[in-house]
């Protein structure tokens, strides 16, 4: 009985999740003792010294946890009751930001794991994230003209989000008795989700799927995929800053005042980070903060693109060369060859050169240099695929070769694209704000990333917060697409499954 | 005439050519002073026999035999049957045709297989060619006209010579196109270069003589072959702006950047090596966890932030270390340095760590451990030695990269080198300038993947043996 309740133990996904949630609240309550204490004054910040306490709060609270769980596992096998309700209480490290021991303690609550219980408490942490941000507005000198509708909007939604929280714990076994209900909660979440929160579509997608008269085998792969992927708490929490990201980009459009971001007010100049101001203000008094929340639109949609335009040109070439003959192949390839040759960075300092920087420009020029990657990712997943038995029984069918090209090739070759874009998405962003960096991406006065990292760049001496802040966005969403492209590689590798 | 069983090394490669299509038409022109000379020989001596003539008699005499009726029957009948299982009608014209072009070729070659066992063959011009190439005295002879063409069989003959010579034409081919396209992509820009350089002010006649100064008044075709003639014989000419010749800026920057890109690879190298086969050998472990961690961090950190903050840090908050590069302090050097390598020794490190687990699965892991081996010595003698081709392969790849990615470390650091040089150039926009320091360091970048494949070809015995079974 020892030994066995021992494995369980070390097979424990949430006993792991319970560590590695310790060990990010350790080290984030260090950070922040670290720059509690001001040399160059010889001060304390009051704001850091009390996020470093209640950090180190929230950490101590979870060695507990961690040892209740220990030992209801080693004991009996399976949590008790009592840690349940003890773990709820770290539901509350969410006011301070601190998701990775939120999640845990999500994770903690429910008996049964359930992919959806999972999705929702995933969702109702986004929108709790945004709402959180989006209130800093308050401090502003006023707010958006729609602010206090969206606001309220977003507040009964996180409502909605807690009730259907309560239900998958109460009554996730029990769906089935629910199947109408389900398919319009399904859509509500479908239509909601055009505040940009993904997991709601997730959500939806998953409860219609489960009520549908779709095949069993799509949705055990459906449910297979998501169990795995949630398996690497670190993919998930990535994928739960990208939402968070994008969440924030949407509806900033109405919540946030753009002449806060663009406008110069000749009154604030250089101000350090205060309620008002959370992140300063630059030399223009334009207030960081809105410009960074700005920039994640820019960084995000230039991110996309420079992913998306070569994954589909990439993705044709390479599927060309890897299923035609041998002279297309090779024409193809020799030429991608050349552009393979030149550092992207280059390629896009020659193309920007030649024909002046812009935004269009820098999106054309960031893309063409990484076609070839994804050309040949393409080609070596066509060249296996393509001496597959399926692909002989649909040329034996007398199939086109374009039909098989795109019904059976492609679609059994596309994983490999997925996680790789899914990798570069961060690199496509590092590489718009090293341009923008550089004084060659975006226009100057756009607020992205790289362009508010430029100003902050020379006040590094006297004002560092207006370099660090943006650095930290974008190294934040950077990290997030490489976490959740790890996970998703992963999930989606061949040789797991 | 040497022996036939054993063809010579240039035989044996000639005809490696010949079944290559590409090779076949390109040793027809290299070759074509010899082929001349050896097709006169050849309608010399086929003259005197007479094998079409046989071969043409015998084909009629086939004709009028049983055989061809029965034939005739055949072919007729497996047309009718495919015609059925397809449901398609019978059309005797299209009928007639396939049956007489079967009964055709069936008897050509029954023809020849009667003739063959009367040791009838056909000389044909290439087995009399290669029997040529046997021949020292018609190979002394032919030295001079041929010396391409030998040579050609001579790399081909020989597995891992050819592949060190097709990765260098191809490596020669890459370098080329390069010029072009980036030539191309400059002279295709909109915007009019003696317009930028000479402001709007300037008259007709100084753009006029501007263009003509720089040759921009010349044709695409001229400039580009000018610029080519310029990378080649590594004169570039003078750069539009301060009137310095191109070539001497890039000598002086391009040092710079080699060294702190090299520096930067040995450090990263040294660094996450061990790194990821600590995680590979301690996997899942605390450490696994926490090294991968940091790895994925210096993959998604901009190198120009990290650059800030390490400026903030060592330079004005701890004044540990000059903040910006002079040549003559090797202590300025070490914070591009570190900013350079991270995101290379991270991915060096996920790289190492990721082989090496695949490694480990490997069935000779086992036999290793099975043969009473100690885990350390499995780990490095067989895992490590297997394990460093993805290795060496990322490093190849990253370094490229790293050079492209030098010129921002370079603008943090205040650094004069090349991609420093580029950056700066292109605000004006300098085209021959740019042109200049884009294709050197893409030609850096090829050979280097040149070298990188080489060494795979001589230190890897699976490539190896790959290549000698081709």
């Amino acid at each position: 009985m020892g030994q066995r309740n021992r494995q369980s133990l070390e097979q424990s996904d949430l006993y792991k999740h319970g560590h590695f949630s310790l060990v990010i609240s350790l080290a984030l309550a260090l950070l922040f003792l670290f720059n509690s204490y001001q040399v160059s004054s010889q001060s304390w910040s009051i704001g850091f010294v009390s996020l470093t306490i209640i950090y180190t709060i929230i950490s101590i609270y979870q060695i507990m946890l961690i040892y209740l769980l220990r030992n209801d596992l080693l004991r009996n096998g399976e949590i008790q009751r009592r840690t349940r309700i003890l773990g709820s209480v770290q539901l509350l490290s969410l006011l301070v930001g601190n998701v990775f021991t939120v999640t845990f303690a999500f994770r903690l609550l429910k008996t049964e794991s359930s992919i959806n219980y999972t999705f929702a408490y995933y969702l109702f942490i986004t929108d709790f994230l945004v709402i959180g941000v989006t209130l800093l507005n308050l401090f502003k000198p006023y707010v958006s003209n729609h602010f206090i509708l969206l606001m309220g909007i977003l507040i009964a939604l996180l409502l909605i989000d807690i009730i259907v929280i309560i239900f998958l714990i109460k009554y996730d076994q029990q769906l089935n008795q629910f199947k109408k209900s389900m398919k319009w909660l399904a859509v509500f979440l479908l239509i909601t989700s055009l505040t940009g929160n993904i997991f709601r579509i997730i959500l939806g997608y998953s409860l219609w799927l489960q009520n549908s008269k779709q095949d069993q085998a799509s949705i055990d792969k459906w449910y297979f995929f998501w169990v795995k992927l949630n398996k690497s708490f670190t993919a998930m929490i990535g994928l739960l800053f990208i939402t968070f990201t994008l969440s924030i980009s949407i509806t900033s459009h109405g919540t946030f005042v753009t002449s806060f971001a663009t406008a110069n007010n000749y009154g604030d100049l250089l101000m350090e980070p205060s309620l008002v101001h959370p992140f300063g203000t630059d030399n223009f008094g334009r207030d960081v903060f809105s410009r960074i929340i700005f920039g994640a639109r820019i960084s995000l949609l230039i991110g996309l693109l420079t992913t998306l335009i070569p994954l589909v040109v990439g993705g044709i070439l390479g599927a060309l060369a890897g299923y035609y003959n041998h002279a297309i192949d090779q024409t193809i390839m020799r030429f991608l060859d050349i552009l393979y040759a030149i550092p992207g960075i280059l390629l896009a300092i020659a193309i920007i050169a030649a024909f002046g920087s812009s935004t269009v420009n820098l999106v054309i020029a960031l893309s063409i240099g990484s076609i070839p990657t994804y050309a040949r990712t393409m080609r070596a997943n066509i060249l296996m695929v393509a001496n597959l038995d399926y692909i002989e029984a649909a040329k034996a069918l007398g199939e086109s070769d374009w039909v098989i090209l795109i019904k059976h090739a492609i679609p059994n070759a596309f994983a490999p694209m997925i996680v790789r874009a899914t990798l570069t998405i961060g690199s496509a962003v590092i590489a718009t704000g090293s341009l923008s960096f550089l004084g060659l991406g975006v226009e100057p006065h756009v607020p992205e990333w790289g362009n508010v990292l430029r100003i902050g760049s020379s006040y590094l001496e006297t004002e560092p917060y207006l370099a660090i802040f943006p650095g930290l966005a974008i190294i934040l969403l950077v990290l997030a697409f490489n976490f959740f492209g790890d996970g998703l590689r992963d999930a989606l590798d061949p040789k797991v499954n | 005439m040497a022996t036939l069983n054993q063809p010579n090394k240039l035989s044996k490669g000639y005809t490696i050519i010949y079944q290559h299509h590409l090779l076949r038409w390109l040793q027809w022109v290299v070759g074509a002073p010899v082929h001349l000379i050896v097709l006169f020989l050849f309608f010399n001596k086929r003259k005197g026999t007479n094998y079409n003539d046989l071969l043409k008699k015998k084909i009629n005499e086939l004709k009028h035999s049983k055989l061809a009726e029965q034939l005739f029957i055949d072919y007729g009948n497996q047309y009718d049957r495919k015609q059925k299982y397809f449901n398609q009608s019978i059309e005797i014209n299209k009928k007639n045709q396939f049956v007489s072009k079967q009964v055709e070729r069936q008897l050509n070659k029954l023809a020849q297989q009667e003739l063959a066992s009367h040791k009838l063959k056909p000389i044909k011009y290439i087995d009399y060619f290669q029997s040529l190439l046997e021949n020292n005295l018609f190979l002394t002879l032919s030295f001079i006209p041929g010396f391409i063409l030998y040579s050609l069989c001579f790399i081909y003959q020989n597995a891992f010579v050819r592949y060190i010579f097709e990765r260098m034409v191809m490596t020669i081919f890459v370098i080329f196109s390069v010029i072009v396209v980036v030539f191309t992509i400059l002279y295709i820009s909109p915007s009019d270069a003696a317009a930028n350089i000479l402001g709007e002010s300037a008259t007709m006649e100084q753009r006029l003589a501007f263009n003509k100064q720089y040759g921009l008044d010349q044709p695409y075709f001229v400039q580009l072959w000018n610029a080519l003639k310029g990378f080649l014989t590594f004169d570039l000419g003078h750069s539009f702006t301060g009137n310095e010749v191109i070539m001497t800026s890039i000598s002086n920057r391009f040092p710079v950047t080699l060294t702190l890109a090299v520096s930067s690879l040995i450090l990263a190298v040294i660094i996450a090596v061990p790194i990821g086969m600590i995680s590979a050998a301690k996997v899942n472990s605390f450490w696994d966890y926490s090294f991968m961690f940091f790895a994925l961090i210096g993959l998604s950190i901009p190198s120009f932030w990290q650059g800030l903050i390490f400026i903030l840090v060592f330079s004005i908050r701890g004044n540990l270390l000059p903040a910006t590069y002079s040549p003559n302090n090797i202590l300025s050097l070490i914070m591009p340095i570190a900013v350079l390598g991270t995101g290379l020794a991270a991915a060096i490190a996920r790289m190492t760590r990721s082989s090496m687990l695949e490694v480990m699965h490997e069935d000779y892991m086992i036999t290793a451990k099975a043969k009473g081996l100690s885990n350390k010595e499995t780990f490095i003698r067989h895992g490590l030695r297997n394990a460093w081709i993805p290795i060496l392969t990322v490093i190849g790849l990253q370094f490229g990269a790293m050079l492209g990615g030098a010129a921002v470390t370079e603008k943090v650091f205040n650094i004069s080198g090349l991609g420093s040089y580029i950056v700066d150039k292109q605000f004006i926009p300098d085209i021959p300038a740019i042109l200049a320091g884009v294709v050197y360091i893409a030609i850096t970048i090829s050979v280097v993947n040149l070298v990188v494949d080489l060494l795979y070809a001589l230190l890897n015995p699976r490539i190896r043996a790959h290549l000698k079974n081709n």
